[in-house]
């Protein structure tokens, strides 16, 4: 009885941040007993100052809007296009057979190494960065859309058409709600892509927003700034995910899995 | 008999594929339907390549690039592993590394970056650390999922046999696990490569991603589509090995 | 492999028969060479016949049953009404073994599904899916997805969802073949009970004899593969009595026995088939 109530303690929300809350004390015993050089590792007091700093200026938000928007429209377009490949190929066996060995070769290639022949292309800005953010999310979304399009049982299928479903309509009445789970699954990981293609790209590649940023911060040497608008990347990036997966809990309530899903 | 046939003609549709790409690509560049900066034909691709190889530059970026990739993936496997076996035996272990783990696994790596110039430096130490870092998250994840499946009966079966703690980890928990924790890897190797291309890309140092950054500061096209076209097949190479390596192995492969 | 073409079941004027199969072949490419899985198979069903087939299991019912539905293709005549059936349709309702239900629409919307393709205006739609909910049993379950009911649930909504288009012909596949037993025997008492009610023509595939037996008036018994209809029984039971009553009657285990004795048969002959191979 008392070692279950202990348990839940543990793994509350609250109790799952300790561990955390451990970590940010360790380093603040670190950074004051000056185990370390200051500038190397500042203390989590003047991370803690940056972050509030850079919050309650415009320039972190400015920036951070700046390539969340990229993100989201390569994201979307990516995906848009991706989820339409994907039900191409699983519907076209033609279609199929000629696009399969491309999308399996570009598999290999990691998207940001096309960076540069985007630069080439586009110059340094916006569009190298929705473009670099649109290839990566591509392909996630075009493996789980024809897999989840494949894996139709085709009783399923035939049931649809002994009940008068046209052939037209298959795809939108069958198929895409079929392969819905399937769908959420690559659009988790091309949320995650599209984070590390937009970072990469700002980084390389642009003018502002906040991979732009976090890499000014550290040339300049304004290292607190640098940790805590990194940190802000980080959170923003988990609550991104979290949301993803409420909302693929509200628009799978029918699925099996879903409770599985959500509570990871 | 079926199989074989299928096989072939997915090969030979591949080829199909790849081929019309290159012909169309050839023909757009010559037609002048772009400009050389933006697509130089295919075969001034090829000669480039050829050149870079020959003068021992590409194999030499290759090199680096390989070595600092499987380096930080090889330091994250080890870390990974333990850590996700600890995690799959302890509760403690588990409450205390969970947290974190969960709260940096949707985050860009790569933005990290910075934090492991400023402490390594722009050369290959820092870029190691920063692939075993981001590749630790899908092996222990991996990891911990397949060592918390391996079956409660065979654990207890080697207890009352009389097997020590360590040995049980050796004898009966890491078989076990190995297929699922193989598969990880094979997750974590285009991750490993592409942290390391990006890494060289931001950070320089030497390397292909230096290479190709210092390549598209100058304009020479031929020389960015060369570098990509060889991060590719690399690329392909290193994950049909560990398929083959993953299939010469049934028993790595197989439901238990 | 005798055509037969006498309706008892219902009226006696020499009208065309609702189902006529006649010299269905159907082979599946095999491994090494074509396999054949059904052999010029010849079958009529009046209309208002229950008609059960049973025999051996990969004997190929089911594959007779999916070319009636249109779903798959055959050499030979298959005629509804007369006329040349041309793929799906929703004159033939189906039901599968495994809940062919649409996972992401509730219980209402699976059942409505049908319907919203037909030309009723939505009130009436509503109504007619209302009433079906009722009759087969789950008011209060309308709102609910395919995954939160219970198997012989998730059956009883595959009916509803195919009656709702009023097809003049059933076909129902093992439909109860993945459930339990007490979940069969109330889903055969159900099945019996709608049947009695509509008098549709149905062509039904078990495992079960006793099954066959208890809701059917004509049992065709199929042979192992290349299936061939066998041998043909005609019930006669009286339905009204209890279901207690009936199954341990003289007249009923009669009539089991000697469907049983004869599927058996064609068991062991595919046994040895089997063997063989």
């Amino acid at each position: 009885m008392q070692r279950s109530d202990r348990r839940s303690v543990f793994w509350s929300p609250a109790g799952r941040i300790v561990p955390l809350i451990v970590i940010c004390l360790i380093w603040q015993a670190v950074s004051a007993a000056k185990l370390v050089d200051p500038s190397f590792l500042p203390s989590p007091v003047r991370v803690g100052y940056a972050m509030y700093d850079l919050l309650a200026g415009r320039e972190i938000r400015d920036n951070l809007l700046v390539t969340l928007a990229r993100a989201a429209i390569g994201l979307v377009l990516g995906s848009a296009a991706g989820i339409w490949l994907g039900l191409m190929m699983a519907r076209s066996e033609r279609f199929r057979a000629y696009a399969a060995p491309i999308v399996g070769g570009t598999y290999s290639l990691p998207k940001s190494a096309l960076i540069p022949l985007l630069i080439l292309w586009f110059g340094i800005g916006t569009a190298t960065t929705v473009c670099a953010v649109f290839l990566a999310c591509l392909l996630p979304m075009v493996v789980n859309t024809s897999q989840g399009v494949a894996s139709t049982p085709r009783v399923l299928v035939w049931g649809a058409e002994a009940l008068g479903t046209r052939p037209r309509e298959m795809l939108l009445r069958v198929f895409l709600p079929h392969a819905l789970p399937d769908i959420f699954t690559g659009l988790r990981v091309a949320l995650g892509f599209s984070f590390v293609l937009a970072i990469s790209s700002e980084m390389i590649a642009a003018t502002n927003g906040i991979g732009k940023l976090i890499f000014m911060y550290g040339e300049n040497g304004a290292y607190d700034y640098m940790f805590a608008a990194i940190g802000c990347v980080v959170v923003v990036a988990f609550l991104a995910d979290r949301l993803l997966l409420v909302l693929t809990g509200k628009c799978l309530r029918w699925h099996e899995s879903t409770v599985s899903q959500v509570a990871s | 008999m079926e199989n074989t046939a299928n096989k072939r003609a997915l090969q030979i549709r591949s080829v199909i594929s790849v081929l019309t790409i290159v012909v169309l690509w050839e023909a757009v560049a010559r037609a002048g339907l772009a400009s050389p900066l933006f697509l130089p034909a295919f075969t001034t691709v090829l000669a480039e390549w050829w050149t870079v190889c020959a003068d021992g530059s590409l194999p030499s970026d290759l090199l680096t690039s390989l070595f600092r990739a499987f380096a930080g993936l090889f330091a994250a496997t080890v870390v990974g592993v333990l850590l996700g076996i600890a995690m799959a035996r302890s509760r403690l272990v588990h409450w205390m590394f969970d947290p974190v783990i969960a709260l940096a696994f949707p985050s860009p790596k790569i933005a990290f970056l910075p934090i492991f110039i400023l402490w390594f430096g722009i050369y290959s130490i820092s870029k190691i650390l920063l692939v075993a870092f981001a590749c630790v998250f899908p092996i222990v994840i991996g990891t911990y999922a397949a060592a918390s499946a391996v079956n409660r009966v065979w654990i207890w079966s080697a207890y009352s046999l009389g097997t020590s703690n360590l040995a049980l980890l050796f004898r009966v928990v890491l078989p076990a696990a190995w297929p699922r924790i193989f598969a990880a890897l094979r997750v974590a190797l285009p991750v490993s490569l592409v942290t390391t291309f990006t890494a060289e890309m931001v950070g320089g140092g030497g390397g292909m991603g230096a290479t190709l950054m210092y390549s598209q500061r100058f304009f020479e096209s031929p020389t960015v589509f060369a570098y990509i076209l060889t991060m590719l097949v690399v690329g392909l190479v290193l994950d049909a090995m560990m398929l083959k390596i993953q299939q010469a192995f049934p028993a790595w492969h197989g439901n238990v | 492999m005798r055509a037969v073409t006498d309706n008892k079941a219902g009226n006696s004027q020499t009208e065309i028969p609702k189902v006529q199969i006649q010299g269905l072949s159907k082979s599946y490419p095999g491994d090494k060479s074509p396999v054949l899985a059904l052999r010029a198979v010849d079958i009529s069903i009046a209309e208002g016949e229950f008609v059960s087939i049973v025999g051996p299991s990969g004997c190929g019912k089911s594959t007779l049953l999916y070319v009636l539905g249109g779903f798959l293709k055959a050499d030979g005549k298959v005629l509804v009404d007369g006329k040349t059936i041309e793929g799906p349709g929703t004159d033939r309702g189906v039901v599968f073994q495994e809940y062919a239900l649409f996972p992401w629409l509730t219980v209402r919307n699976n059942i409505l599904y049908g319907l919203e393709r037909g030309p009723l205006p939505p009130d009436e739609r509503a109504r007619i899916t209302d009433r079906l909910i009722g009759v087969i049993g789950l008011k209060g379950f309308e709102d609910r997805y395919p995954r939160e009911l219970s198997g012989g649930m998730k059956q009883r909504v595959a009916i509803a969802r195919t009656l709702a288009c009023d097809p003049a012909i059933l076909l129902l596949d093992e439909p109860f073949g993945a459930l339990d037993a007490q979940t069969r025997e109330v889903m055969q008492d159900e099945l019996l009970r709608i049947w009695l009610e509509t008098r549709k023509t149905v062509l039904m595939i078990t495992h079960d004899v006793s099954e066959a037996v208890y809701l059917s008036n004509r049992i065709c018994v199929m042979s192992a593969r290349p299936g061939q209809i066998v041998d043909e029984f005609k019930i006669d039971l009286d339905r009204t009595i209890p279901r207690e009553q009936l199954f341990t009657s003289d007249a009923f285990n009669k009539t089991r026995n000697e469907v049983w004795i004869s599927v058996r048969r064609e068991a062991l002959a595919a046994e040895k088939l089997n063997a063989k191979v």
